[in-house]
């Protein structure tokens, strides 16, 4: 057997993806344990061998690859439990990192604070020792401030060194002198280098980047090793793989060197997964969203590439590295249904969480949530919630709803709760909007790929709101994630700066440091095992109209640059830039210059190979349970519907709305503009009444 | 349909938020002047048919309440002479304009030939013609030395661009990334125009109106729910202006007097002294802007911003005040007479609402390098934001903001990136960083502010200084202390130093000079002596707070060896002095 492994590490649950070739893929949950995640995940392969019939070492020889997600870094973060961290940096801008700027992201709000600085003043050390623009050195490097900081630092008992000096992207020798210095004088200590780490210019987010990196060091290092060893123990042999923000995945060993590179790896596996669920139905684009408990994730992938970001934010510190384009906003199903001052009907952000959870869970919590709302259309199934593990109190909804909202706005409940659940569909379609119409990307050109265990249910109204005509739910919906990483590529990103006028173009020395970025890729592709015919190199260039401040990210074919055509770019960048930006200066003929050269490194990663199932007719009869009475939002009022299983649709079956289809751990709602068909991976293909022509054409055949 | 759908009314509300907040990126990503793009000194929004504002993104403020009335004011102007494909700029102080320097676009909406919305945008350009490079000329005494006003003025007729008129403005205007900033925010209007469109598309134009005002009363019953939990009354406060840039020794009064009456709120400043014969002079806009966001501070910071917020608020600046000078005024620096204006007002409202007044602010004092870059042979334009932002006010449960910037931005304004600001300026940044013992002592103590020094770079820059701050600190409130006050000192490659006014033009700055800003801490709030000494221990181990300061303001006695508080010795102090609150 050669098993594939995707495992998602989330706060409550630990998710478990098994593939292997020519069979239907197994999803597994087991609880998560935060103390040592490594638990949780022993446990859940230990019920899979179990599920299996195997010992677990027999799994465990027969597994070729696990590819892990985690969140260790995003939380240690996010509650300020990072190692004990010290800075190095130039005199007299020690303070960069706190003030962020001078922002307060909320003008009119007095009582808002800023945020705790990774590093306490009394830990950012003043180095004297200064590079110019040009990195030409203004003034020595003063070694003796730097062993007086490393003194303070010992003192103090400092886990973690991160060094940033300013203009360094221009001249790293200061930054590596004073590295040698932390080398022998602090073995133990984790140390982050900014020339290393992010060479590339502006001091803010460097020096904030090179911060989170060893902030965080410590605990993803002794993560990995804590998993390694305990995979040894039951003799894995095969390969591991860590998932990060870019959507790609890296070895443990570049893990242990870039740890900042997972910070926001939690949700970064949902489009390369929605990618594989639209690719089998001729799509290279889609869009992404995933809908959980207490968050909504939304991505866009565009011509089979997921959007990438360079100037992302972690509870407000910045970090300047490539990562997918995810917006998240508070919207899920313990999202809190509430009246603002002017009588307005919001939900969330506040969400009730799993505790108390909503108020059908029982659990004592009283505020009306979107699960609520769900149960009292009939959307949910009192008895079926996550396949009757969790039994729901309609009652407790119908109070709920009827005290906060339906009462106060003067609506009958059904109203109220259709309101409710109009109003959080709202908000997540203004999610999609972020991640698509404000980039310039029309959503109703692309499929959306609905998951997570609330998605589906608003996977319509979303779709209605925004007037996409088709969307997919997965098979693997409510693990989404972890099968994403199944399908993700080893990725690495490389950064520098090369500011220069097009016009005036080293290009000589442009195609060098390009090939030699190339070669810095090669080797990490080489250490981890990527053989030459499964390397591939991709190249961004930030460019902007001469006194810009602001890039726009062009891919760049390798063959331009060898050609060195600088008019094919400058093309291409003023079209780029009206789409965006809704004008262009290429009548003016107003200057382009360069100032980031990007390159990313992809090792191409065996996938999985599903199982295709065989037609099984249109007819789904077979799947039916029966009928309930559910709010349909075209008609405005409630009427009784069919109820699939959703176990038991097969491949070819074609279910109309107004329909509910059930899987123990999610429900897909189709409303009366939608129709499905189940595709041959289980998948359900959601296509809106009257636009059958979005079908691939497999599909449309399928119909007539 | 003409029924209000409550949950359509909460889509629409979102729609137009995001509207504006997606012009604002557009137009922070295309800009060239690190005045927009790195500070982001712009305000964008749209404002249906009539020129009632539906939705703004007010990265700064004291810009943004002026977009309505200019608004109202070509639709009066052109009448039905506005056709789809206009584009024009405004941006003359004396219809409704806030600030010579800060130019406006708008863009008529159309579906179907019928006017429906504007979408508009306002930046703070980097120059805008006027006898100085950059605008600030503290000689002024008449708009004409000042500014190249635009009343408005199309400058695309139908869809296509009127050169002549494009040339004659630019050719008025010194540096050429204004002609390139000015088509950014057309750009942004843009972007704008095509969300509105694809709203209109998808909901009609009926349900927009109706959706509309009934949003606006949503909104406006939110105001006048928050203008009801303040007491009713009369309440009076007034600061000083200190300085016009022209008679020295010559001082000002703002004075309001605020009256609550239910749901009504009116700020009157007609005991307000006369207006100045030098530019320190207000237009109406930036002083009822300054008036507004004040206001909007001590309300729910959620309100949405649309004309039923300002309905309920009444503000009435008699013309000839310093806040509303008569035509032909200079008035570059109105927008400035913000933060006494704030002053005045929350000295007012402080004993009626203590619970949402903070202490005072660091006033803006500001300086702006031009020249030519030797490295480049290129003229360059800088405003030293990063040295200007000092600290705001604490407010009872939560200490000041530190390095927040004038209340007239509140946080909205950014430092340039260092790295950046030594690409695209000659100089060379020295320092940058938080000024220790600068913060009000307090209970809550306020924002801390910052010291900047940088190298000059090149010969012969001319420095304009704008701001006050630097002859009475932000005050503390209730027991508090005051901030440190503003400076900004120059010293010469010979060694002489030399002290600016707080507004001052100097040329000929040689290479070499050394430039060196003090911008003050905020307020405190409440007596220092009730703040937990560990607090005090902490600003003290992050040299924010001396040791000596710790003692003296905040009774606090630190072992000298650990750092630690001494609680003993602490005891002793703070009952030496008498613990503030409680005897005060």
């Amino acid at each position: 057997m050669s098993l594939k492994v995707g495992i998602d590490v989330g706060g409550t649950f630990t998710d478990f993806l098994v593939t292997q070739p020519g069979d239907e893929p197994r999803i597994y949950k087991v609880l998560s344990t935060p103390a040592d995640p490594s638990v949780g995940l022993v446990n859940g392969l230990e019920e899979i061998a179990a599920s299996m019939n195997l010992s677990l070492s027999a799994l465990a020889r027969s597994i070729e690859t696990i590819v892990h997600g985690t969140t260790v870094t995003t939380n240690a973060v996010l509650t300020h439990t990072g190692a004990k961290t010290g800075l190095l940096t130039t005199h007299g801008v020690r303070d960069a990192l706190e003030m962020r700027r001078g922002i307060r992201e909320e003008q009119y709000n007095n009582r808002y604070t800023n945020v705790a600085p990774l590093v306490p003043r009394y830990l950012r050390m003043p180095i004297r020792g200064r590079l110019n623009y040009h990195g030409d050195v203004l003034q020595p490097l003063k070694l003796d401030d730097i062993r007086q900081a490393l003194q303070l630092f010992k003192d103090e008992q400092v886990e973690a060194v991160a060094i940033c000096f300013m203009n360094s992207f221009a001249n790293a020798e200061h930054e590596q002198q004073a590295a040698e210095l932390v080398r022998s004088e602090m073995p133990d200590a984790y140390l982050t280098v900014s020339a290393d780490f992010l060479p590339s210019i502006r001091f803010y987010d460097r020096v904030s980047s090179t911060v989170l990196n060893s902030y965080v060091g410590p605990k993803l290092s002794s993560c990995v090793d804590r998993l390694q060893s305990r995979l040894k123990e039951i003799a894995f042999g095969g390969v591991l793989l860590i998932m990060q923000s870019n959507g790609g995945v890296m070895s443990p060993q570049v893990a242990h060197a870039s740890p900042a590179r997972t910070l926001l790896s939690g949700p970064a596996a949902g489009p390369e997964a929605g990618l594989g669920y639209v690719r089998v139905h001729g799509h290279e684009s889609c869009i992404t969203v995933d809908m959980g408990g207490t968050s909504f994730d939304a991505a866009l992938v565009r011509d089979g590439t997921p959007s990438v970001v360079t100037e992302g934010e972690i509870n407000r510190h910045r970090i300047a590295l490539p990562m997918l384009d995810i917006v998240t906003i508070g919207a899920g199903g313990g999202s809190i249904g509430w009246i603002d001052e002017g009588g307005l009907l919001r939900l969330g952000p506040q969400s009730a969480g799993a505790d108390p959870g909503p108020a059908c869970y029982g659990k004592g919590g009283t505020l009306p949530t979107c699960t609520d709302a769900d149960l009292v259309l009939g959307y949910l199934d009192p008895d079926f919630f996550a396949g009757g593990k969790i039994k729901l109190d309609q009652q407790a909804a119908v109070d709920a709803i009827t005290q906060h909202i339906a009462r106060p706005l003067g609506l009958p409940l059904e109203e109220a709760a259709a309101g409710m659940y109009r109003v959080i569909s709202t908000n997540m379609a203004q999610g999609v909007r972020e991640i698509s119409i404000k980039r310039g990307n029309d959503p109703r050109e692309v499929p959306m790929v609905a998951a997570g265990g609330a998605g589906p249910l608003h996977a319509c109204m979303i779709c209605q709101e925004l007037d996409i005509p088709l969307f997919i739910v997965p098979r693997e919906s409510s693990i989404f994630c972890a099968a994403g990483m199944l399908m993700s590529d080893l990725r690495h990103d490389f950064v520098s700066s090369f500011v220069s006028v097009f016009d005036d173009l080293d290009w000589p020395r442009l195609q060098t440091l390009i090939s030699e970025t190339i070669q810095e890729g090669t080797a990490l592709l080489t250490q981890e095992s990527i053989p030459e015919q499964r390397r591939r190199f991709s190249l961004i260039l930030d460019c902007r109209y001469v006194k810009q401040y602001h890039e726009v990210s062009l891919p760049v074919a390798l063959d331009t640059i060898h050609a060195a055509d600088a008019s094919t770019i400058a093309a291409a960048f003023h079209v780029e830039h009206k789409r965006m930006y809704g004008y262009s200066l290429e009548e003016e003929g107003a200057p382009i210059e360069l100032i980031n050269v990007r390159l990313r490194a992809t090792g191409l990663t065996e996938k999985p190979a599903y199982a295709e199932e065989p037609y099984a007719g249109r007819d789904a009869g077979d799947a039916l349970k029966g009928e309930r009475r559910a709010y349909v939002p075209e008609d405005r009022a409630s009427r009784f519907v069919s109820v699939y299983d959703g176990h038991k649709t097969r491949h070819g079956n074609h279910i109309a709305g107004p329909a509910l289809i059930e899987q123990v751990n999610t429900t897909l709602l189709l409303t009366a503009s939608y129709d499905c068909l189940c595709d041959s991976y289980g998948s359900f293909v959601v296509y809106r009444k009257g636009h059958e022509d979005r079908l691939s054409a497999p599909l449309q055949e399928m119909l007539t | 349909m003409n029924e209000v759908d409550p949950i359509l009314l909460s889509v629409f509300a979102r729609a137009f938020k995001s509207l504006t907040d997606e012009m604002s990126i557009s137009l922070q990503k295309t800009t060239r002047s690190p005045i927009l793009c790195e500070a982001k000194d712009f305000v964008t929004g749209i404002y249906d048919a009539r020129g009632d504002m539906l939705e703004q993104t007010e990265n700064l403020p004291i810009l943004s309440f002026s977009l309505g009335p200019v608004c109202k004011y070509i639709i009066d102007y052109f009448g039905d002479d506005i056709h789809p494909g206009d584009i024009l700029f405004h941006n003359d102080v004396f219809s409704m304009g806030n600030q010579n320097n800060d130019v406006a676009v708008y863009k008529p909406i159309f579906r179907e030939d019928t006017l429906v919305a504007w979408s508009a945008c306002k930046g703070h350009q980097a120059d805008i013609g006027g006898a100085v490079a950059g605008g600030y000329n503290p000689n002024a005494t008449e708009v004409w030395q000042e500014a190249l006003r635009i009343p408005p003025v199309k400058v695309y007729d139908r869809g296509k661009l009127r050169k002549d008129v494009w040339d004659l403005i630019f050719a008025n205007i010194r540096f050429d990334i204004v002609q390139q900033d000015m088509r950014a925010q057309i750009g942004s209007c843009i972007v704008g125009e095509r969300r509105m469109l694809h709203l209109l598309e998808k909901y009609g134009r009926e349900c927009f109106e109706t959706h509309k005002r009934a949003l606006f009363a949503s909104t406006r019953r939110m105001m006048e729910a928050e203008i009801g939990t303040i007491p009713n009354g009369e309440y009076r406060g007034e600061a000083t202006v200190y300085y016009d840039g022209k008679n020295r020794g010559k001082q000002y009064k703002i004075r309001v007097k605020i009256a609550v009456e239910d749901k009504h709120i009116t700020f009157d400043y007609s005991d307000t002294d006369a207006q100045s014969d030098a530019f320190v002079n207000g237009t109406y806009t930036s002083s009822a802007s300054a008036a507004v966001l004040t206001f909007l501070q001590m309300v729910n910071p959620d309100i949405p911003h649309n004309q039923g917020m300002v309905e309920p608020i009444e503000i009435i600046i008699p013309q000839g005040t310093i806040l509303n000078a008569a035509y032909p005024a200079a008035t570059t620096y109105g927008n400035h007479l913000c933060p006494p204006n704030a002053d005045a007002i929350a000295r007012a409202l402080a004993p009626a609402i203590p619970d949402r007044v903070t202490a005072g602010w660091n006033h803006l004092l500001c300086s702006l390098t031009t020249g030519r870059d030797p490295r480049k042979d290129d003229k360059y334009v800088d405003i030293c934001f990063m040295g200007l932002k000092g600290g705001s006010g604490a407010l009872r449960g939560v200490d000041g903001y530190d390095h927040i910037g004038m209340i007239d931005a509140s946080g909205g304004l950014l430092d340039q990136d260092y790295e950046m600001f030594e690409q695209q300026t000659p100089h060379v940044l020295i320092r940058h960083e938080y000024l220790c013992d600068s913060a009000g002592p307090g209970r809550w103590r306020g924002g801390l502010g910052v010291e900047t020094i940088f190298g000059i770079g090149a010969d012969n820059t001319q420095l304009v200084i704008f701001g006050d701050g630097d002859v009475e600190p932000a005050f503390g409130l209730h027991g508090g202390g005051s901030g440190s006050l503003n400076a900004i000192k120059l010293r010469y490659p010979d060694g002489k130093e030399h002290t600016p006014l707080s507004l001052d033009l100097i040329t000929g700055v040689h290479k070499g000079t050394v430039y060196h800003q003090l911008a003050g801490g905020g307020g405190g709030y409440g007596n220092p002596k009730d703040r937990p000494a560990e607090l005090v221990a902490d600003d003290v181990r992050n040299g924010v707070v001396s040791a000596q300061a710790a003692r003296e303001a905040y009774g606090v006695a630190l072992n000298e060896r650990t750092r630690e508080v001494d609680h003993d010795a602490t005891s002793r102090l703070r009952e030496e002095n008498g613990r503030g609150s409680k005897s005060a």
